[in-house]
């Protein structure tokens, strides 16, 4: 087990390496100059421009930069963003837990939801209710989610008044323990169901088509002769079997949401990597942009992982192939 | 927020987003004034919404945007400032004079000014900002190589000798262009990445408390600020908001106190101001904000000026106005932007000049050898930020060159992207972009002009370098004051006439600030500086 482990993080090295020279090279292909960003739309003194780009090294040549870099990353340091004046860790460390909240929480409602409605759907003898729940699903997964944000801003945050429009808690506060805990949680509500309906529709589609693969299957057929009850089939033999492909899809989907939700973040100034991200590529703060792209890398891969693991603990077949 | 209000804000979020698109009505301003109903008490609150959540920089020595120019209003201040009307008012220099050679300038500091952290203000702090932060400041590349020398022959005095007058540095003194540092934090130390440039010490209203990244900074009182018992509220809370419309679902839901709407979601804002609990509030005098055309003249058609002047006469302006900025601006007159009363020459008006012409136009480009030939007369690449109100004027203008024959390709870019495109390749025909002119032309008008020849990217990019424009310009700006006009006059002559750059429309500028705080009117009274320092509103008690 533990080497298996050991062997993934292993493999994760030279993905890492491509990534980082990769994202070198795409950042040194755009055109776009940091300290123009520093500056805003007025001319740059040459004097301000020397001494921003000798601190920095902005103008090394793009191999040693790149040398550099993978030394420095070798021994933790991940750079200075020149844009937020800080340690490039010490950002991601400071905006990775908002985004892990967000899509924690997200994919805690989305599991159950995708879960109930895939199963609501695949495993009805009635053709209406299963036509409804594929159409509600495919409908609700092709609203992009920065789209379905508006919309719940505009009915729940502006007409009804029962959430706020942005941000990720009050900017004062006079709360403490459970009240505190109520007044964050109502930030959360919106982009958490946004982003919760998106991804629950992804897996109710999933788990549809393998609950309907599981139920044509050999042993539920066994199961059904020896007279078992239907809600004994699906809890037994149908949820167990039906859930590896799921495992599969919502784990790579929570990773990737792991690097940031970049269009929900931005439709609900959620300042979380997907932000850090976005505002980074918008001021050339190429060493963030980097470092957000390799915690996002590192983020599918553990989540890959994860995955693996979990299979295993779910099939015993696969466990016995290693 | 009752139920009504809230529908209407959901329908006003509407039709703000419909107006945004599709370009609604002008509505009537909702006024400004409000009686101050009382004796200022302190404490309360601000939370003032700021356009970005990434800002690299506070100290507004070493940058221009408009987020740090916000936030250094609250915790920075300077010699002087300007009142509604674009007076000169005295702010750390008690008084001021000039010598008739127009050389030395004297300025009489306040006395007992202490900075937030304390420490005591003097002359000193002034000899070492302009020494140590003037090579860094955008707005003084004009006055730094005419210093003579900086000097504080006491503690309250400020002693400035160039070698060769300059009319406009007073106005380099102001308070945005120049606001002070201070020598004991910085003394010694890497400025340009300085701490404190991030953890500033000043001697606003307000002094820096903390920063929570891409979500907020905090200022509290400044218990040692010099017009004490100002400030009177306790905080002034900016909130990172990048989108502008959420910044109006802020405002409207209560979120936030105040934010300065885009030009163009102004009506929406006014809409939802309507019966909402806040108010838009138009700025008396604000910077020009002028919409320009940019002409490469190293390429083939641009180069001639006939060509230029037939593009000038093929634009309705009007309609920019109407239809872009709903009415919130007006056509530009000539390149001295109408705001520089004392500078701007009447005499010279496109309006009349370049009036909307296609007949015109045409019989221009006629001339200039470029008849229609299958419908078509020649191609160019109008290239633009994505971003408004850039790309709906770029519309505008693609529609009525597209009608004169002209095969109109728009670039639509990232900013980063246009500016390497426009200022470093020079890879474009024309270019459209909107620029601020602060207090003075040497700030922010001159840079569209005069010879450019390193191509510094937000100055001239054009390639027009005319030795007698620069002569005007440079004698312009050292001119006594009574005679400045008749140069500017010459200097914006010569632009007519020879139109590197078309001047579309000069915009207004709003604010939207909830009603419960008082006295607010006063803070509008910066003129070029529109944003307030919060110095002197206040909150009744039942309010905070």
């Amino acid at each position: 087990m533990l080497r298996f482990v050991g062997r993934r993080a292993l493999y994760a090295i030279p993905l890492l390496l491509a990534i980082i020279i990769l994202m070198f090279s795409m950042l040194h292909m755009i055109p776009g100059d940091p300290v123009q960003a520093l500056v805003g739309d007025y001319p740059v003194p040459p004097a301000y421009r020397q001494v921003i780009e000798e601190k920095y090294r902005l103008n090394d040549p793009f191999l040693v930069q790149v040398g550099n870099y993978l030394l420095n990353v070798a021994q933790g340091d991940f750079g200075f963003s020149y844009q937020n004046q800080r340690g490039v860790l010490d950002l991601i460390l400071e905006r990775a837990p908002r985004t892990i909240l967000l899509a924690s929480v997200s994919f805690a409602l989305a599991i159950p939801l995708g879960m109930a409605i895939g199963i609501a759907a695949g495993t009805t003898r009635r053709p209406g209710v299963d036509k409804f729940w594929t159409t509600t699903a495919l409908i609700a997964y092709a609203i992009p989610t920065f789209w379905l944000g508006q919309l719940l801003v505009m009915l729940f945050a502006l007409r009804l008044g029962w959430f706020p429009t942005q941000g990720i808690g009050p900017l004062i506060s006079r709360t403490h323990g459970i009240a505190w805990l109520f007044e964050k949680l109502r930030y959360l509500a919106l982009p958490v169901l946004a982003f919760g309906i998106h991804e629950g529709m992804r897996i109710a589609r999933i788990m549809r088509a393998s609950v309907i693969d599981t139920l044509s299957q050999g042993y539920i057929i066994t199961a059904r002769s020896k007279g078992l009850s239907r809600g004994q089939i699906i809890r037994s033999h149908v949820l167990r079997n039906s859930s590896l492909p799921l495992v599969t899809i919502a784990g790579y989907a929570f990773g990737s949401a792991l690097g940031g939700a970049v269009l929900l973040e931005t439709v609900f100034t959620w300042p979380g990597l997907g932000l850090l991200l976005v505002d980074s590529i918008r001021l050339r703060d190429n060493m963030t942009v980097v470092g957000v792209v390799i915690f996002s890398a590192v983020a599918v891969v553990a989540m890959n992982l994860i995955v693996d693991l979990l299979y295993a603990a779910l099939d015993p077949r696969i466990r016995t192939m290693r | 927020m009752d139920t009504a209000k809230r529908n209407d804000a959901w329908t006003m979020h509407r039709l703000g987003v419909i107006s945004l698109f599709a370009g609604a009505s002008s509505l009537l301003l909702s006024a400004g004034a409000q009686a101050d109903d009382g004796k200022p008490v302190p404490g309360g609150t601000v939370i003032a919404a700021l356009n970005s959540t990434t800002i690299p920089n506070l100290n507004t020595q070493m940058t221009s945007s408009v987020p740090a120019l916000f936030a250094a209003d609250v915790w920075a201040d300077g010699l002087m400032t300007y009142d509604r009307e674009a007076n000169r008012v005295p702010r750390l220099a008690k008084s001021w004079t000039i010598s008739e050679d127009g050389k030395t300038y004297t300025f009489n500091l306040r006395e007992g000014v202490k900075w937030s952290d304390g420490k005591p203000f003097s002359a000193a702090d002034v000899v070492f900002t302009l020494e140590n932060f003037g090579k860094f400041n955008t707005y003084l590349t004009k006055l730094m190589p005419l210093v003579e020398k900086a000097s504080a022959p006491d503690d309250k005095t400020f002693l400035l000798t160039l070698k060769q007058p300059l009319t406009a540095t007073l106005d380099l003194f102001d308070k945005e262009v120049f606001p002070l540092m201070p020598k004991h934090i910085y003394e010694g130390k890497d400025i340009a990445t300085h701490p404190a440039n991030i953890a500033p010490v000043g001697l606003g209203p307000f002094k820096f408390d903390k920063w929570v990244s891409g979500q907020s900074i905090t200022f509290v009182r400044n218990p040692h600020y010099w017009e004490a018992p100002k400030p009177y509220l306790d905080s002034v809370i900016f909130a990172l908001i990048p989108n502008p419309q959420q910044r109006l679902n802020a405002i409207v839901n209560g979120e936030v106190n105040w934010f300065r709407p885009e030009v163009v979601q102004v009506p929406a804002t006014q809409q939802a101001a309507k019966r909402g609990s806040f108010r838009v509030v138009p700025i008396v005098t604000n910077a020009p904000e002028t919409a320009v055309i940019d002409f490469n003249l190293r390429r083939s058609p641009m180069n001639n000026v006939k060509v230029r002047q037939a593009l000038f006469h093929a634009i309705d302006r009007q309609r920019i106005v109407r239809d872009v900025y709903q009415g919130l601006a007006e056509t530009a007159k000539n390149a001295i932007p109408t705001q520089f009363k004392n500078l701007h020459d009447t005499s010279v008006n496109y309006d009349t000049m370049y009036a909307y012409d296609p007949k015109r136009a045409a019989q221009l480009l006629d001339e200039a050898g470029f008849p229609l030939k299958d419908g078509k007369r020649f191609a160019l690449e109008l290239a633009v930020i994505s971003a408004a109100p850039y790309d709906a004027v770029a519309q505008v203008v693609q529609a009525q060159w597209t009608a004169l024959g002209i095969d109109v390709k728009l670039s639509a870019l990232d900013q980063q992207i246009w500016t390497n495109k426009v200022y470093t390749q020079h890879d474009f025909d024309a270019s459209i972009i909107s620029l601020t002119g602060r207090s003075n032309p040497v700030l922010g008008v001159d840079r569209s002009f005069v010879c450019n020849e390193t191509s510094v990217p937000y100055a001239n990019p054009t390639s027009y370098c005319n030795p007698e424009f620069d002569k005007v310009a440079a004698n312009a700006a050292s001119a006594p004051a009574d005679q400045q006009k008749a140069h500017y006059k010459t200097y914006a002559e010569i632009i007519a006439r020879d139109l590197n750059q078309l001047a579309l429309t000069n915009s207004r500028v709003f604010e939207a600030v909830t009603n419960n705080f008082k006295n607010l009117d006063a803070q509008f009274n910066f003129s070029f500086n529109t944003h307030p320092n919060w110095a002197e509103a206040w909150l009744p008690k039942d309010k905070q």
